[in-house]
């Protein structure tokens, strides 16, 4: 019986009913429980089979039965394998299309790559092989005494053909002084004329400014290199009475008078006589014309020749 | 489920599971194999229940390892399950919903991929997870792609079960 404060209602909804337990339908749980033992059943199996063939892959009785299953499987997969095989052509066919035009792509893209890479490796090359010759030109006895080369890339060329001189890629900081005779590998490019600390200025001989004291290296015969008409190299101030012939080296004459020295010392080649010297009525001196031994167009690697004992 | 279901049901699993080994194993797209063999089996779990799918897991896995000459067991322990866990989806929630077969085929190709993994990694052999990981959002898509016809094929051959057929345990909404 409920208390007096207390509803009826409130008494209900009080008391403690007891609820009969849910009894499952025998054949649903019947259902239940076949579903999962045959789930626990085949995951049982299938890891027993798996302990078995990795414990034992290469032998055994699963092993031998896995044999001959696969066997008996062989020819399905060959029919198989025939029956997709023009559709697995045509695939390729059409993936072999699409794919080219992309390979044709990169391989151009390639192309260019190595046509790069080649042009720098040949330039490269050029260059390694200016810098072996001036190497090898300064071991030679015919190397100035009491010079050292300060060896130098050059970084920027003549331009036109109203500008004669480069940069190189070594200044005052280097050892490099003003009026310093610059060579290449195969002779004379020309003098320092203006210096940085990590640049400098080179004047080439071709410069109409530039002179430089020379003879003829068969004959003994004197004169002076500079720039004739037409931009080519002569050797001046040479006497008519002098004997020159075609194919003679002319290298610097170096300093004769210690009160007028010379920039360049002596015996740096500097060109070949390129023609027969021309002989007129009019010209005091012989008409000689000098080819260069440096190529003064092409230039990579450098020498500037510096005195080992500073002048005072 | 009749003799003649079990039958086609067979036939079908056995065609894909050959399939499988002979044919889509080799079509590798974006990194990624469609996975016929799968598609079909999810097909068949949902159209037959959890026990047809878990046994039908089962022994086309067997096919596939004997096939391939593989671990045997292997993937019958992971399509065992797969085909298990379908089941019971298409018993329950999955039941007369079109985009079940859609939605069991993304879910279960991460989880059967993921689970070779880990069986490949517990057994010690070579398991590639970041190629496996990479390769899933294009093997879903191939599998999503093949889900539709094989889906539709699979209808053909097993009529929908009746519900009476199937375990009424759990029915939830979503």
């Amino acid at each position: 019986m409920a208390p007096p404060s207390r509803s009826a209602r409130a008494a209900v909804l009080a008391s403690s009913v007891q609820r009969s337990k849910p009894t499952p339908y025998p054949s649903k749980a019947r259902s239940a429980l076949i579903r999962r033992t045959v789930v626990v059943v085949l995951v049982l199996v299938a890891l027993t089979l798996v302990t078995i063939s990795f414990r034992s892959p290469t032998a055994g009785a699963l092993h031998d039965i896995q044999g001959a299953g696969s066997t008996a499987l062989r020819p399905f997969q060959i029919a198989a394998t025939r029956v997709a095989q023009p559709f697995r052509d045509a695939y390729n066919y059409i993936d072999g299309l699409t794919t080219a035009k992309a390979e044709n792509k990169k391989l151009k893209k390639e192309l260019i790559q190595y046509r790069a890479a080649e042009i720098r490796a040949s330039a490269a090359a050029a260059k390694e092989q200016q810098v072996e010759r001036l190497l090898h030109f300064e071991r030679l006895p015919s190397f100035p005494n009491d010079y050292r080369a300060i060896n130098a890339e050059v970084t920027s060329f003549p331009s036109g053909p109203f500008t004669h001189t480069l940069t190189i890629a070594v200044g005052s900081s280097a050892g490099v002084r003003l009026n310093s005779a610059v060579v290449s590998g195969y002779g004379l490019v020309g003098i320092v004329s203006n210096v940085f600390p990590d640049t400098a200025i080179v004047t080439l001989i071709s410069d109409p400014d530039t002179f430089v004291a020379a003879r003829d290296l068969r004959t003994r015969v004197r004169g002076v290199v500079g720039t004739g008409a037409g931009g080519t190299l002569i050797l001046d101030h040479v006497s008519k009475t002098e004997v020159v012939r075609q194919g003679d080296a002319i290298v610097t004459d170096g300093t004769h008078n210690a009160r007028y020295p010379s920039l360049y010392p002596y015996g740096i080649p500097i060109g070949r006589v390129s023609a027969p010297p021309g002989v007129t009525d009019t010209a005091n001196f012989l008409q000689v014309q000098v080819q260069p031994f440096a190529n003064l167009g092409s230039l990579d690697a450098v020498g500037v020749l510096v005195p080992t004992h500073q002048r005072r | 489920m009749s003799l003649l279901d079990g039958v086609k049901a067979a036939v079908l699993l056995f065609v894909a599971a050959i399939a499988q080994v002979s044919i889509f194993s080799q079509a590798h797209v974006f990194g990624a194999v469609p996975d016929f063999l799968l598609v079909s089996l999810v097909a068949l779990a949902l159209l037959r229940g959890s026990v047809a799918g878990a046994v039908g897991g089962f022994f086309a896995g067997l096919l596939v390892d004997t096939a391939s000459l593989g671990t045997l067991g292997l993937t019958s322990l992971v399509l065992t399950l797969a085909g298990y866990w379908i089941g019971r989806y298409g018993e329950t929630t999955g039941r007369d919903r079109a985009h079940a077969p859609f939605l069991s085929i993304a879910v279960v190709t991460v989880l059967y991929e993921l689970g070779l993994l880990v069986v490949h990694f517990v057994l010690g052999e070579s398991a590639p997870a970041a190629a496996v990981v990479r390769s899933l959002v294009p093997a879903i898509v191939l599998n999503l792609i093949l889900t539709a016809p094989v889906y539709a094929l699979a209808r053909r051959l097993l009529r929908p079960a009746e519900r009476a057929e199937l375990s009424e345990e759990v029915q939830l909404l979503g």
